[in-house]
């Protein structure tokens, strides 16, 4: 950990800030009775996840692993962490399951806590609410209800801040999830918008008495020029990249909406053809009545008309999700460097 | 020899007719005949040419042979069959009988079949010891032949009133052919027939045996001495016994022929003895001469005679028969018979034919003959192979080539000769030298063949071998005989010939390029306008001149429409090889051909391709890539082009097809020498394509709909990006999409150097004519298109530019400069104006950043999004009013409906 004093020293100076800005999320996000209220991680998991992107992810390639704690009444205590390993196509026979016990058990044997709480996922510009995301998240939660996924942003963390945060599906999504029924109906039925699919919960950074003591020894003896990325003007880049993949979320979209759409017209029109049909029976079964003849027997409306297959609407509801996480992305990201634009021009009137 | 005793029982009248039996039977026993007939056989398996009539014949007596030995062993059955058999012969042999009268043989088989028949019917004991399907047969055959004999009656009767004559032929012919049959063999005969005699003999009557003894002294007294020499020699056993009489007749009657006393007789047989001894020779001497060659062997059979092999020839020659037209025209069509059927030797009959054209020069039999001889020698040549893939070998070639100008030599020495395929058979005049000889046959399709069979050994010839050169100097002598049959047929030929053969010229000369005419232009007439006409003069032999006169031609006179196209096609091709952009593009607008060549057969689909493509380079030559670029962009993005220009079949679809498909695509592909070079093409492309794609990509970098002008080109770069590691590029595409990049930079120097060096110019440059013309053409497109793709990509970060100092980067003068600014700032590519006093660009800030234009297209893609999704709730609004409220609702859909229209509109307009 010696090795790594730099980073240390960052993520500890932004911890307090992470914290602040999740203490306030959690009014939101902490409403719902779910069984965690709050995220506590031991900054050694921290720099865990740090150094497993930084070893082995690069662009958009996301690093995963496990993480490992206990859960202390309605706080989740993460402990200790362990990345899955990176695995490629020639050994196909790799058992992902068979390693997490093999590992845990070792850890176990050193005394570490073992209880899986979650996972834990890098990501490439806030693009994470995927279905495979989702997927994987419902499974951890299904099976440990305290499970929570906490993603990390290695690029807005090299921008200064570090972003690391804490999601849950929310007990609404849980439900849905489990009866596998995506139709607009069930959706309507479960009240379930792109709000609420995830729940954030605050995260708290700590870490033990004696390392902050150190950190505060380091942070005498470092210079203030070690934190100028945060001070850096550029903004063209991420913007653009944010709205690109943010352009790109929307065409999904709108291919979405239009197959929809289509699904919608032709529901209709069926509808409109089973109402003449029965119109027409109903009317033909009054004259044969008039007539004194037996009724046409009824026929099974929907084996004639087979209603058409209504489109999943989780898909478009993850898009939704991803839009609003760029959005705020963007949002923030532009705030910030308003902030920095203005400061940067008052030093140069100051200076001039 | 039961049947001999058994006719013992006979009735006088057939008593003396088994006596007739008994003459012909012994003899054509089957000691000597069966196996000598059947050596006969096999030789006749070799014989080349059979007239009709021999191979008739030659089945009936083969027939009648079965038939003869089911006979003796009284198998009736076989009989039966064999009669059947023999009746049909017969009537296939009906024309030839018609003409030749009843065969002697045929009339004394069936005389004697009949005979022979009664007499077992007779025989009540025989025919109840026989079993059951023999006496059935018996009876069918009995009737049948009865049936059938009816219609031979005069023949027949006829016969037996003079059955000797007959008999003697045979009885002549079979001593003749059998060696084996000696003295002792016919004393064996003698003896028998002695003893048969002296059996009957006891029975029949004085009459009979006066019969017999009058029949002959009737067939002896044709020649007094041999009646003589009877008399004397069966004076001494005359007085004996009336049996020896009768032996004597009859053996006197034989033995006459072997010692004969007369001189004639003597003559006679001697010469039948030195047959005999030669045809020992020869059938020794057969066998180890077999290896020699046919012509040899042509010619010593034909003094002999008789052997099969060249049965027709002695025909011909034989014994001096006179040659004349009618006989040389006879062997030829018993010749062109044999054509085309199985078993023929097709090269013997190659050699038949050569040597009737000898013949027929021998004897002076005039042009006609020759000129009707040779037709089938050519003819037969491109028969040899039965196969259509299968080439000709280089001798059989050589051979047509000579052959088919020696009768170009003889038209054009006697213009009397009226040559065509309209010209039948019946009207041919071939020898009557006061009127104009008429010969059928057609030299155009001859030519055309030859032509055909050239490609073909082209096709067949590894192109990378001596071998292909050796056969490409051919052409020269195809493109000969072609010019000649041209001339020729200027003269005398239809319009429509005239028109095929002059697509074979153009379709020999369109693919060359005329160096002459070339090197011609190249040197500057001499000043005076009398050397200018001069070169005017001269021009006449420049392909040019002649593909406009042959192909003018063609376009007037040419009715049928595949004649045309291809003529149409040659000479874009031509005018397009000699870097006539102008014409060449006309002509191909002005053909339509663009529009319908889909309906063309392969090979002028081929042809256009080819001409497409040549286009496209000629237009390249000429600086513009636009044009070069569009002409290449069909054949170039299919990723076919080795299959679309017939250069070679590709390997991926070959499970797709059969075999069948493959030897058709075979045969359409174009011989090497034809080729054109796929490096250069896809070179060319390829820089076209740069110098299009780049400046365009520059222009529209950000632009979200921009779309790409050539897919292959993007797939290189792609693939070039794709390589981890890039090291100085090899071939052509990596040097090309080296270029690229550079130019992508605005750095012409760069992309200079990629595209001209001593790699490109060995792979492509140089195969161009004018190599130095196309390259200084390709330095200053570089040039130009690089100062257009700086000015794109770095507007953005001058304010103003000098545009000295532009003319400086690039190397252009200023004039060139100014021209490209002005043309892309009216264009509204370059936000910018021209300040002249200063002479810079002066940029407008107008161009939005990157982050501004994604901004742009979200908001494009937000806006399409939000309509989408107002659709949707349309629909809802729709769905629930439907039932309640459908007044108002119809209203508000259609307003929804009109407003979404005028929006698509609108939107449709901005596309546009």
């Amino acid at each position: 950990m010696a090795s790594r004093k730099e980073g240390t020293g960052s993520s500890a100076a932004s911890s307090s800030s992470t914290t602040g800005a999740a203490g306030k999320g959690k009014g939101k996000g902490g409403s719902g009775d779910s069984a965690v209220k709050q995220v506590q991680i031991d900054g050694l998991v921290v720099l865990k996840i740090i150094k497993h992107y930084q070893e082995e992810g690069q662009g958009t390639e996301v690093v995963q692993g496990v993480l490992l704690g206990l859960v202390v009444e309605d706080r989740l205590e993460i402990t200790n962490c362990f990345p899955f390993p990176q695995h490629t196509e020639d050994d196909a026979d790799f058992d992902e399951v068979q390693y997490q016990m093999e590992m845990m058990r070792s850890l176990r044997h050193v005394n570490i806590d073992h209880l899986h709480v979650g996972w834990y996922q890098s990501t490439y510009y806030g693009s994470f609410v995927t279905r495979a995301l989702l997927d994987s998240q419902f499974s951890y939660q299904h099976a440990i209800e305290e499970s929570v996924v906490l993603i990390y942003d290695p690029i807005k963390t090299a921008q200064g801040s570090l972003s690391l945060k804490a999601y849950r599906l929310t007990p609404k999504l849980m439900e849905v999830c489990k009866e596998k029924d995506f139709s607009p109906e069930a959706l309507k039925k479960g009240n379930i918008t792109f709000e609420h699919m995830f729940e954030e919960v605050p995260i708290v950074i700590k870490n033990s008495h004696l390392i902050n003591v150190l950190m505060w020894e380091l942070e005498k003896k470092s210079a203030v020029a070690d934190k100028h990325e945060l001070l850096s003007l550029a903004s063209s880049n991420h913007l653009g990249k944010t709205l690109q993949l943010l352009m790109d979320r929307v065409d999904e979209m709108s291919q979405d909406i239009v197959k929809y759409n289509t699904y919608m017209r032709n529901t209709s029109k069926q509808q409109q053809q089973k109402h003449q049909y029965q119109q027409r029976r109903q009317q033909e079964n009054m004259q044969r009545q008039s007539r004194g003849e037996p009724p046409l027997p009824e026929e099974d409306l929907s084996k004639l008309f087979k209603p058409h297959q209504p489109p999943a609407r989780m898909d478009s509801l993850l898009i939704a999700g991803q839009i609003n996480t760029y959005c705020q992305n963007i949002k923030e990201f532009t705030a910030q460097n308003l902030g920095k634009l203005f400061m940067a021009q008052a030093l140069q009137e100051y200076n001039n | 020899m039961s049947r001999f005793f058994t006719t013992g029982s006979d009735s006088e009248s057939e008593s003396s007719l088994s006596g007739e039996e008994l003459v012909t039977k012994p003899v054509g026993g089957n000691y000597g005949k069966q196996p000598l007939l059947l050596s006969e056989d096999e030789e006749d398996t070799k014989r080349v040419v059979r007239s009709a009539k021999d191979k008739r014949f030659e089945e009936l007596t083969n027939l009648i042979r079965t038939i003869r030995n089911a006979m003796k062993i009284r198998d009736v059955t076989k009989c039966l069959e064999e009669f059947e058999l023999l009746g049909k012969a017969y009537g296939k042999a009906k024309s030839i009988v018609d003409k030749e009268g009843v065969p002697r043989f045929y009339i004394r088989i069936l005389a004697d079949l009949e005979d022979y028949l009664n007499e077992l019917w007779e025989d009540k004991e025989g025919k109840k010891k026989m079993n059951k399907n023999n006496a059935k047969a018996l009876s069918t055959l009995r009737q049948k032949i009865r049936k059938y004999n009816r219609d031979f009656e005069s023949h027949i009767t006829n016969y037996k009133q003079n059955p000797e004559q007959s008999a003697d032929e045979d009885a002549e012919k079979n001593e003749e052919d059998s060696e084996g049959s000696s003295d002792e063999d016919e004393d064996d005969d003698g003896v028998t027939a002695a003893a048969f005699l002296k059996k009957k003999s006891e029975v029949p009557s004085g009459e009979s045996r006066k019969f017999l003894k009058k029949e002959d002294e009737d067939e002896d007294s044709e020649d007094s001495e041999d009646s003589e020499a009877w008399d004397t020699s069966s004076t001494s056993s005359d007085s004996d016994s009336e049996e020896e009489e009768g032996k004597q007749t009859v053996l006197a009657s034989r033995f006459l022929k072997k010692a004969p006393t007369t001189e004639e007789d003597k003559k006679a047989a001697e010469k039948k003895r030195e047959d005999k001894a030669k045809k020992k020779h020869d059938r020794k001497s057969r066998r180890p001469d077999e290896e020699e060659e046919d012509n040899e062997g042509g010619e010593w059979e034909r003094v002999r005679g008789g052997v099969p092999l060249v049965k027709e020839k002695p025909k011909m020659f034989a014994k001096g028969t006179e040659i004349t037209h009618a006989v040389v025209i006879k062997k030829l069509n018993e010749i062109l018979q044999a054509r085309g059927k199985k078993g023929t030797d097709r090269a013997a009959q190659i050699e038949l034919l050569q040597l009737l054209v000898q013949i027929a020069s021998e004897n002076n039999l005039g042009e006609g003959v020759i000129v009707k001889i040779k037709f089938n020698i050519i003819a037969s040549l491109y028969d040899y192979n039965p196969n259509l893939a299968t080439y000709m070998k280089p001798e059989m070639w050589q051979k047509c080539l000579d052959c088919i100008n020696e009768l170009m030599d003889i038209l054009f020495a006697n213009p009397n000769i009226f040559v065509g395929e309209n010209i039948l058979e019946e009207s041919e005049n071939l020898h009557n030298a006061d009127q104009p000889l008429r010969v059928r046959g057609c030299i155009l399709t001859l030519v055309e063949r030859m032509d055909e069979e050239f490609t073909k050994i082209m096709q067949n010839t590894d192109p990378h071998s001596q071998e292909y050169v050796e056969h490409l100097k051919d052409e020269a002598q195809v493109c000969a005989i072609i010019e000649r049959v041209q001339r020729y047929l200027e003269e005398k030929g239809t319009t429509e010939e005239i028109c095929r053969v002059y697509l074979r010229r153009i379709l020999h000369t369109y693919y060359k390029f005329d160096y002459k005419a070339h090197q011609r232009q190249l040197t500057p007439p001499e000043g005076s306008s009398k050397s200018e006409q001069d070169q005017a003069e001269n021009e006449g032999e420049d392909s040019a001149v002649l593909m406009e006169r042959l192909c003018k031609y063609i376009y007037a006179k040419d009715r049928t429409d595949r004649i045309r196209t291809c003529a149409i096609l040659c000479h874009i091709y031509h005018h397009a090889l000699h870097s006539r952009w102008y014409q060449a593009r006309d002509l191909m607008l002005m053909s339509h051909l663009q529009d319908n060549i889909q309906h063309a057969d392969p090979p002028v689909q081929i042809l256009y391709n080819r001409t497409m493509v040549q286009l496209g380079i000629c237009a390249f030559r000429q600086g513009l890539t636009k044009d070069a670029h569009n002409a290449l962009l069909d054949i170039q993005s299919s990723g076919r082009a080795k299959e679309l220009l017939g250069q070679g079949l590709l390997l991926r679809s070959l499970q797709e097809r059969n075999q069948e498909q493959e030897k058709v695509e075979r045969r359409r592909q174009v011989p090497f020498h034809l080729h054109i070079n796929l490096e250069l093409l896809e070179c060319v492309y390829l820089v076209s394509a740069m110098l299009l794609e780049i400046p365009y990509m520059a222009a529209h970098e950000s632009d979200a709909r921009r779309r790409m002008i050539s897919k292959q080109f993007h797939h290189q770069l792609r693939v070039g990006e794709r390589q981890p590691l890039l090291g100085p590029p090899e071939s052509m595409r990596e040097h090309v999409v080296a270029a690229s990049k550079a130019m992508k930079m605005g750095d012409w120097k760069t992309c200079h150097s990629f595209i001209i060096n001593e790699k490109m110019n060995g792979k492509v440059w140089d195969l161009f004519p004018e190599a130095d013309k196309v390259r200084t053409m390709l330095v200053r497109k570089i040039q130009e298109e690089s100062l257009r793709t700086y000015l794109f990509t770095y507007s953005s970060v001058y304010d103003s530019i000098s545009m000295e100092t532009l003319s400086d980067m690039f190397e252009l003068d200023l004039p060139t400069v100014h021209s490209i600014i002005s043309k892309m700032i009216i264009n509204e590519e370059l936000m910018a104006s021209l300040d002249q006093p200063t002479q810079t660009v002066v940029m407008h800030r107008t161009e939005p950043t990157a982050q501004q234009n994604l901004a742009l297209q979200l908001a494009e893609k937000l806006g399409s999004l939000v309509e989408n999704n107002e659709r949707v709730f349309d629909h809802k609004q729709g769905t629930y009013g439907g039932y309640f409220r459908d007044q108002k609702d119809g209203y508000r859909k259609n307003e929804g409906y009109m407003r979404r229209g005028g929006y698509r509109q609108q939107q449709s307009q901005t596309a546009y």
